[in-house]
């Protein structure tokens, strides 16, 4: 079969389609790019493999994609990779600069895309021989590298680390699971929770609950100030976007997605800490680190590029060793066990036409995701012209969708909401930091395994140091990022005392 | 509640007396169901067959059935707090096999629950070396535990992947009692984690699958990626339904050779030890046996039309339908027999 | 190296290593926090009482009673029509009702009916998507 016999309209109306569905998942809180293809997985027994593959990879890129824009308008991450694009994307919105922060995140997402993409197609084996070199301990390394950036996150760098740290005890609670390596029994659960807590807190009802219901009580507390808006997004001319924006950014968005590209491609390592590294590394590179988290473009670009490189580096270990890069594609599987195709390192030798479609349908699914929400950003930017007392009441709807659908119907998902948007309301009275807490959270389960396992299977204590010239690598960049960190910090206070 | 609880049950109770088998029955179920499942993936073979199978039964009953990926303590709760049927759930020899090996979370799912049908095998349950390992066979690795050689096997514990090893450990001391200290396991957890100890050096024998792991027994062995099978669990009898055309570039009869009885691992010196990951169904324990009934003659004619044993033999499943008594009887005694050989393992050492 | 370094983990209680260690940390930080900034924490009774004062207290404490009266009617409301997501639908329609009416500063009639509308129309929209077209799960 030729392969333009497989580029049907059908074909790219799929892959189009796909991206559409995968930006509005995208685009509502607690919605994610992985529920966008778990539910129309079943839909592709019926269209054939590359079709199918063509929806799926659709709603991959647009899902990923569509995380951008409550992160900016609302400071609430769509999907959790989109977390590190609040830090910067948000202040902007309030600043009034919504739209000139959503045009540098979907072209920054563009470019994050079509260069991972390039990198899978030209790559991919050799991509993949190199990630099996990161064993449990280059793993640890690369998790504790993004942990660094709790330190450069923090405005007080005492209680940031503090509350970065709660991040992770409280990720920790429930059960060390058995399907990641864990021995399966319960820990730091209070008596008498154990029905509820055994699985611990997920991680998107969490989000959602200290980003979207915190803010939301926050503003209750205040009587919910009347006006339009969140904040007052600049339409038009005021926005003063031009693509002047990205000059000295270059560097930055080829690393960025290269950081992205790469932790798609190491297993296990996951979706959101590929954002995370990539703006700790922007933060680090920078000239000017203390306009990070207070309305820097280039955290957007940092943020956005590495996300969606994350969509082509997921797919090396998927194609090239049978392994999901992230949780979308762990469910991408279930698209090729279905039509009896299987994966593995033989994969794109037997498969070129597939493969090649594959790609094909990656690029169209980046440059739709590029047309339409490069074109809808007027549309995405009135959402917050809605009036408070309307737009409030439907976000609150929809984070309890999002946490009740995200691990396919649990209740204690939406008190997991609950809990943490009351966390994070007075958690922020209580001067903890918001942000780092989350990365802790985030990271913390990952931090788990691949320490302990690095120790139970090698035995030594020594081992992160000698493991591998990877490792003194890590080292580097991890001292190097604190000692960024702990400079700026330094400098920040001194720049306080002499306003 | 109540009202809507009596007329189903009257319902069903109307319905027990006529004939089952009428398309009638489809009053029993509620029309909306779930079948919560024991894994939070969808995309691995738990998800793969029941949605095979909750979609031919929704057809064959007029019904919507919802497949949802709770994972198995979420879907425990599900189960427990729906006697209606509205909630059912499906899973493996997890179910039991995790009780047995005593990890948390997992209840005696035969007293808590009801088993019910069994639908499919998925026989590629695989123990695996490296391509350029010393150990040609099952027989080389019990030897050499046999010799005082440590043999290293990376498994997840407490399950379908620790049976296999529970198994070789068994063997290993009917072989030679004490030797079975010599084959130690490897806590790893998913199957990334396990292909990445082995390349990692940190273990000698893997455990895998055929679908997971087929194409790197493919490679050649200058491939730091390239593995071997040395030992297929299901039985020969079960692999045997399998396409002949096998998996990848690997034939059925080429996989015959790694299962009992081409490569034994023995239970007791006489018979070879087996196992098939089989799924079947799990009810809440005071749902109406009418629903059972309903279930059981519905799934009945689904693998009559033989349409269904299409679909599950091209995902690599091999059909296996047995109805609730049958099947019940059957998970017992499975069940009996892994609990004498993890027992005395324990009582041994 | 050698012996100093050597650690066996027993994987019976590995489950409790990594809690123990952040724990610890979190315990030596807490305490940094305590030292330094004892003098903030002793005079926070005057913070708590400017947040008390200044709250707007039906709006919050509203939001929050609200919620919880949402999230706990959901799951019974919806047994009665098991797996339909009608639990959802049923009780979400007041709550964005409600929760719009209390955010509302002018409550007049041309203001209340927009939230009544979107009210309608909002979760009656999102069930649909949800349970027809998409076929998840809901409450």
């Amino acid at each position: 079969m030729e392969i333009l016999d497989i580029i049907t309209p059908l074909f790219l109306a799929l892959a189009v389609g796909g991206t559409f569905v995968g930006i509005v998942f995208g685009a509502i809180p607690g919605m994610t790019a992985t529920m966008a293809i778990a539910v129309c997985l079943p839909l592709t027994y019926s269209l054939g493999l590359e079709n199918g593959l063509a929806l799926l990879l659709g709603l991959y890129v647009g899902g990923i994609s569509g995380g951008l824009v409550p992160a900016i308008l609302l400071g609430i991450p769509g999907t959790p990779s989109s977390i590190t694009t609040t830090f910067d994307g948000y202040p902007m919105s309030q600043k009034g600069e919504g739209e000139k922060a959503l045009r540098i995140g979907i072209i920054a997402s563009l470019v994050g895309g079509l260069i991972s993409l390039g990198i899978l197609y030209f790559f991919a084996p050799v991509l993949a021989d190199f990630a099996i070199r990161f064993s449990y301990v280059e793993k640890f390394l690369i998790i504790l590298f993004a942990l660094t950036v709790m330190a450069a996150l923090s405005s007080d760098l005492l209680m940031g680390i503090f509350s970065g740290f709660l991040g992770i005890f409280i990720s920790l609670i429930g059960v060390y699971d058995i399907t990641d390596g864990g021995n399966g029994e319960l820990r730091l659960i209070p008596p008498g929770l154990e029905y509820w807590l055994d699985g611990g807190f997920s991680l998107l009802p969490v989000l959602i609950g200290v980003f979207g219901l915190a803010a939301i009580l926050e503003q209750a507390e205040v009587g919910v100030p009347k006006g339009q808006s969140m904040a007052d997004v600049k339409i038009g001319r005021d926005s003063s976007f031009s693509f002047s924006i990205f000059r000295g950014q270059v560097g930055n968005l080829v690393r960025s997605s290269g950081i992205g590209t790469f932790v798609g491609i190491l297993p296990g390592v996951g979706g959101s800490a590929a954002s995370i590294l990539s703006y700790s590394a922007a933060k680090t590179f920078s000239k000017t680190p203390e306009r990070f988290g207070k309305g820097e473009p280039a955290g957007i670009v940092a943020s956005e590029s590495a996300n969606n490189g994350l969509t082509g580096g997921a797919l090396v270990p998927l194609l090239s060793l049978g392994i999901p890069g992230d949780a979308a594609t762990a469910i991408l599987i279930g698209a090729f066990t279905l039509q009896g195709i299987q994966v593995g390192p033989l994969f794109i030798g037997n498969n070129p036409q597939t493969w090649e479609a594959m790609v094909i349908a990656m690029i169209v699914a980046n440059l739709a995701m590029f047309t339409m929400m490069y074109f809808a950003i007027r549309m995405f930017a009135r959402v917050v012209t809605v009036p408070k007392h309307i737009l409030f009441p439907i976000i609150l709807m929809m984070c309890v969708i999002g946490a009740y659908t995200i691990n396919y119907g649990i209740m204690f998902d939406v008190w997991t909401l609950l809990i943490f948007g009351l966390f994070g309301w007075l958690g922020v009275k209580l001067r903890l930091e918001i942000a780092p807490f989350v990365i802790g959270f985030i990271l913390g389960p990952s931090a788990e395994i691949y320490f302990v396992k690095s120790l139970e299977a090698f035995g030594d204590a020594t081992i992160f140091f000698t493991k591998s010239w990877i490792a003194v690598v890590l080292w580097v960049l991890i001292l190097g990022s604190l000692t960024a960190s702990v400079y700026l910090a330094k400098r920040g206070k001194g720049g306080e005392a002499t306003p | 509640m109540t009202l809507n609880r009596r007329t189903l049950l009257a319902a069903a109770s109307a319905i027990a007396l006529a004939a089952t088998s009428f398309a009638a029955a489809a009053q029993e179920l509620p029309r909306n169901v779930r079948l919560v499942i024991g894994s939070s993936s969808t995309g691995g073979d738990t998800y793969q067959n029941s949605a095979i199978v909750a979609e031919a039964l929704a057809e064959k009953l007029g019904i919507r059935i919802k497949v949802d990926a709770v994972g198995v303590g979420e879907a425990y709760k599900a189960l427990d707090r729906d006697s209606r049927g509205t909630t059912l759930m499906m899973f493996h020899d997890q179910a039991y096999l995790g009780n047995l090996y005593g990890v948390t979370g997992y209840a005696d799912p035969f007293e808590n629950y009801i088993i019910g049908p069994s639908v499919a095998i998925n026989p590629g349950n695989a123990y695996l070396v490296p391509k350029n390992s010393p150990y040609q066979s099952m027989e080389d690795i019990l030897t050499a535990a046999e010799n005082g050689e440590k043999v290293r096997v990376a498994i997840q514990p407490g399950g379908v992947s620790e049976i296999g090893f529970t198994a070789m450990k068994n063997a290993a001391r009917v072989r030679a009692p004490g030797s079975e200290e010599n084959i130690v396991a490897l806590n790893t957890g998913s199957q990334s984690d396990k292909n990445q100890a082995m390349w990692d050096g940190l273990a000698d024998v893997i455990n895998g699958s055929i679908q997971a792991n087929e194409q790197f027994t493919q490679l050649p062995e200058d491939d730091q990626k390239a593995m071997r099978f040395v030992w297929i669990t299901a039985g020969g009898a079960v692999l045997e339904q399998a396409p002949p055309e096998g998996m990848g570039d690997t034939t059925r009869d080429q996989l015959l050779k790694y299962a009992s009885p081409e490569t034994s691992v023995t239970l007791d010196g006489e018979k070879d030890f087996t196992f098939d990951k089989e799924f079947f169904f799990l009810f809440n324990k005071d749902m109406d046996p009418a629903i059972i009934d309903q279930i059981d003659a519905a799934l009945t004619e689904v693998f009559e039309e033989g349409a269904i044993q299409e679909r599950q033999k091209a995902s690599f499943f091999i059909p296996n339908f047995r109805a609730s008594d049958e099947s019940r009887a059957h998970f017992e005694e499975k069940r009996d027999t892994y609990r004498r050989v993890i027992d005395e393992l324990k009582s041994g050492s | 190296m050698g012996e100093l370094t050597r650690i066996t983990i027993d994987f019976q209680t590995s489950h409790l290593i990594f809690p123990t260690l952040v724990g610890g940390v979190l315990a030596l930080l807490g305490l940094a926090i305590l030292l330094t900034r004892w003098r903030g924490i002793v005079g926070a009774g005057g913070h708590w009482a400017g947040i008390w004062s200044q709250m707007d207290k039906p709006r919050l404490l509203g939001t929050v009673v609200l919620t919880v009266i949402y999230f706990s009617l959901m799951v019974p409301v919806g047994d009665v029509w098991p797996n339909r997501g009608f639990g959802f639908l049923i009780c979400s329609i007041p709550y964005v009702f409600l929760t719009g009416l209390l955010f509302l500063h002018d409550r007049g009639w041309r203001d209340i009916l927009p939230v009544a509308v979107m009210a309608l129309i909002a979760p009656s929209l999102v069930w649909w998507t949800f349970t027809e077209l998409f076929f998840l799960t809901l409450p």
